[in-house]
């Protein structure tokens, strides 16, 4: 059982909710949430900012294509949730360009079986492990609030950054960000080829 | 002179690249397209596209894209054309003075179009007044290669660069201070360019500007290719002819009045009316039946009419530059075509039209163009600018409609009044007969057989056409129920998908658990679900093979006993189980002669859209009454359930439209209401609900001839 990481689905069809790829999600993950408004789900994702998160959303909501907006809400939010589509559109007629300039991880039929749907979900998982940018944010996270608001980063544009800024700046994957944790990245792996740290804890 | 090289790096990531170079540049024909209008909004009068050798391709091959624009300064290109997305435009909506034109690419993409014609340019820029003539050299497989690779993990110790890290070379060269504009000098050629090509981009670059609109400086372009008609070729928009019917209209902008179309008395007429969300529009129609569509199509070989285009500023929007092979693989942005499941053959079509649709940048600020440029943001300016070009489509067609019916009778009359006047001159000839000399009587009597001929060939006459128009009636009332079949096959597949995957999971989940005795709750949600969702299939198919079924059978139906038969026999025990009482007044009955199926279908519908209204509800009623009238027989159908919200009533109709998705409402009962009441010439709209305080009450007029 997976008890790390929560699943959001926002699916405005209510039947949906005892479909058996919810409950063999269910089964699989302690924590899954089902949200037939998807109002509610943004407000949960965004002042749950310390869970891990895979979100699995449909397109269409009352014969409207909402599902564009939501995940350009939870886009304004941060880059780094995995959302993948689950939708039973016939055909992707519709502009489907904004899904990929706001990174949606996959795209799930709503006739797709188990093994079809899991192996994106799987797929959102491992990159929720695997990602050195989620284990930087983790690691922020885990500091006490006193110490998140302190400038502790000078960026190359000499602007200073605490690490709650830091954490923004890279959920939005902005330059600053991704500067961040490439450095970062460097940093760890000339210490450990300098022999100077070890990657036991 | 100043030839040392030197390097400039853009300034973009790899997902950037993709997404724009490949995603949005979908073809090389709106390529082109992007790169010509770069030209126009760098005020150029003159842009030149060289085709050199691209049939077959070699590494001779190139396309020179030359203009006599503005040119661009040094920091011109190292902060505008290196970065993506550049606001430049986006800050300034006109082109510098004196041409001020309105900047048609607002996006910043248009230069990556490049990379869909070739991999390699080379930017020769130069503006007026400088002595310097500027060289880019951009060599697009290095980002290639590059992006190739990062999208395999790396292992060795490689340096991994980045896309910015490419270093394009740049260099200066001394020129005289005359001339100017930009350059671009495309090799390693992607595609063949055959003839076929060619003149593809050719019509393409035709529809860049409006051919209502008359340009203040002029905008020419040239197409220079090794084929012969196209060697030195320039591109002019074609002049729209052959036409049944033009109709325009226009605004008043000091009023802020708008124009539209109203049919008065069989007239097309234009009314001034307040200014709609969408802001102030023009519109120019033209339609073409037939016989025009033989004319346009024999006078312009190869060029198709395909609908309704929209202009900004004098520059095409969209459908941008869009090729498509097959003409109903074509967007239909503007939703001509969509509405045409809903009565057939009283609306145009895209193939029917050719249309331009003008706005600007002052009067629709808020309609803007999705970066792909093959749609737009779908805000509600954009929602009122289909609706209000609808609504002129729709006054147009009822134009041409009531057009086609008077002249329909005026032959119905012209035949009728030719039969009278052969009869009166035989009537005539043989009154003279009876006192002509005999000398004529010969004459006269020939005269008579030719009369009687002429009078059986009027009345053959009349009588094919009464006959053609019986046939057309059939014929159109087949292809409305297949058309309406190919909707409801649409819908059908989509239920049946979604269930299918429903059930697949529940079989899979089960598989996988059973018998766990913990999950007995869920496996007996399962058996109930596969059992519904199986109930909501069959309920799908039955209809459908009840059209399959439906032939031409029409037999004698009372309709007072088919209602109560329907609801007294069919419906009893389902009204029972959900007490629901049920009052049926019909005054008089009414024999019609059509198919039973037909007319059960609408019932079958109304109940169980009344049914879900008035589930949860208490004293619960459903209502039928029928007045039979001079020529209408006329049924007004009420419960007191939930009633229609206001801001539905004008969708409860559509294909798809349920508010009741919970109780197995797929939004397609009241579809084939509505679908089967037009196929009878009748009609079904909503009322002020009968029943107080909350219900609906729909009405429907069946009519019928003495």
């Amino acid at each position: 059982m997976i008890n790390d990481i929560s699943i959001i689905i926002i699916e405005d069809q209510t039947r949906y909710e005892e479909d058996a790829l919810v409950w063999e999600l269910k089964d699989r993950f302690e924590d899954v949430r089902f949200f037939t408004n998807p109002k509610e789900a943004l407000d949960f994702i965004i002042t749950n900012e310390s869970l891990r998160m895979i979100v699995l959303l449909d397109i269409d909501f009352n014969r409207k294509a909402e599902g564009h907006q939501i995940l350009e809400e939870i886009r304004k939010y941060s880059f780094q949730i995995p959302v993948i589509l689950w939708s039973g559109i016939v055909e992707p007629k519709e502009p489907f360009s904004d899904f990929i300039n706001n990174k949606t991880f996959g795209y799930i039929n709503k006739h797709a079986t188990f093994a079809e749907a899991f192996k994106i979900i799987d797929d959102a998982v491992n990159f929720l492990n695997e990602s050195i940018d989620k284990a930087v944010e983790e690691w922020i996270i885990q500091h006490p609030k006193s110490q998140m608001d302190k400038p502790v980063y000078i960026s190359s544009g000499k602007k200073s950054y605490t690490l709650n800024e830091i954490l923004k700046e890279m959920r939005m994957q902005t330059e600053v960000g991704k500067d961040f944790s490439k450095r970062l990245t460097k940093l760890t792996i000339d210490l450990l080829m300098r022999n100077k740290e070890n990657l036991n804890d | 002179m100043d030839n040392e090289i030197k390097h400039l790096k853009f300034n973009f990531d790899v997902s950037a690249y993709r997404l724009l170079g490949r995603e949005l540049i979908t073809d090389r024909i709106t390529a082109l397209f992007e790169l010509v209008k770069n030209s126009y909004d760098a005020n150029a009068e003159n842009v030149i596209v060289e085709f050199i050798n691209i049939n077959p391709k070699s590494d001779k091959s190139k396309i020179i894209i030359s203009d006599d624009g503005m040119g661009m300064s040094f920091e011109d290109i190292r902060d505008k054309w290196m970065v993506i997305g550049t606001s430049s435009k986006r800050k300034r909506f006109n082109s510098p003075p004196p041409y001020n034109r309105k900047v048609t690419g607002k996006k910043g993409v248009g230069r990556f179009a490049v990379d869909k014609l070739g991999a390699k340019l080379i930017l020769k820029t130069k503006q007026q007044n400088s002595n310097q003539t500027i060289f880019l050299e951009t060599d697009w497989s290095k980002y290639q290669a590059l992006e190739a690779k990062q999208f395999q993990l790396n292992f060795d110790n490689q340096e991994n660069k980045f896309f910015t890290e490419v270093e394009n070379t740049y260099w200066f060269e001394e020129s005289d201070t005359s001339n100017h504009g930009t350059v671009l000098e495309i090799s390693l050629i992607a595609d063949v360019w055959s003839k076929d090509d060619i003149e593809r981009a050719y019509k393409e670059l035709a529809k860049l500007v409006s051919p209502t609109q008359t340009l203040k400086y002029p905008f020419n372009i040239v197409i220079k290719s090794p084929y012969l008609e196209f060697e030195n070729k320039r591109v002019e928009s074609y002049i729209i002819q052959h036409y049944t019917l033009k109709v325009e209209i226009e605004f008043d902008k000091e009023t802020e009045k708008q124009e539209i179309f109203k049919v008065e008395k069989g007239e097309l007429v234009k009314q001034l009316t307040d200014k709609r969300i969408c802001g102030l529009v023009k519109m120019t129609l033209y339609y073409f039946d037939p016989k025009a569509k033989e004319k346009f199509k024999s006078s312009f070989p190869g060029t198709i009419i395909d609908g309704v285009k929209i202009y900004r500023d004098g520059i095409i929007t969209t459908p941008f530059a869009e090729y498509v092979a097959q003409q109903n693989l074509q967007k239909d942005l503007l939703s001509i075509d969509k509405r045409r499941y809903s009565g057939f053959f009283d609306k145009l079509s895209t193939r029917d039209l050719l249309g331009f649709i003008e706005i600007t940048n002052e009067n629709n600020p808020n309609i803007i163009e999705a970066t792909n440029r093959q749609d737009f943001v779908d805000n509600k300016e954009w929602q009122e600018l289909k609706l209000f070009f609808i609504e002129q489509l729709s006054q147009v067609e009822k134009y041409l409609k009531e057009a086609k019916n008077v002249h329909r009778e005026n032959t119905k009359s012209e035949f009728s009044t030719a039969k009278s006047e052969v009869n009166s001159f035989k009537k005539d000839i043989s009154e003279i007969k009876k006192n002509a000399p005999p000398e004529i009587q010969k004459t006269l009597e020939e005269l008579e057989k030719k009369a009687a001929k002429v009078e059986a060939t009027v009345n053959k006459g009349i009588k094919e056409f009464n006959e053609l128009e019986k046939e057309k009636k059939q014929q159109e009332n087949l292809f409305f129920s297949l058309i309406s079949l190919q909707t409801y096959a649409a819908t059908l597949s989509h239920i049946t998908r979604n269930s299918i995957g429903h059930v697949l999971r529940f079989a899979e989940y089960f598989k996988k658990n059973f018998p766990n005795p913990s999950l007995q709750d869920r496996f007996k949600h399962i058996a109930n679900t596969i059992y519904d969702e199986l109930i909501r299939l069959r309920k799908g198919l039955d209809f459908m093979l009840k059209y399959a079924q439906s032939d031409s059978d029409a037999e004698d139906i009372s309709m007072k006993e088919l209602i109560e038969n329907t609801f007294y026999n069919l419906y009893h025990s389902e009204f029972e189980k959900e007490k629901v009482k049920t009052l049926v007044e019909i005054n008089k009955d009414l024999i019609i002669r059509y198919n039973r199926k037909s007319i059960e279908d609408i019932f079958d519908n109304l109940i169980s859209n009344s049914l879900k209204a008035l589930s949860g509800k208490e004293d619960k009623l459903i209502k039928c009454s029928g007045t039979v009238t001079n020529n209408e027989f006329i049924l007004l159908f009420s419960d007191n359930g939930s009633g229609i919200k206001d801001e539905d009533k004008t969708r409860i109709f559509d294909v798809f439209f349920t508010r009741t998705a919970e109780q197995g409402g797929a939004g397609l009962g009241l579809f084939i209401v509505d679908t089967r009441m037009k196929a009878m010439k009748g009609t079904i709209e909503v009322i002020e609900n009968e029943l107080k305080p909350t219900g609906a009450t729909f009405k429907l007029v069946f009519p019928f001839k003495k």
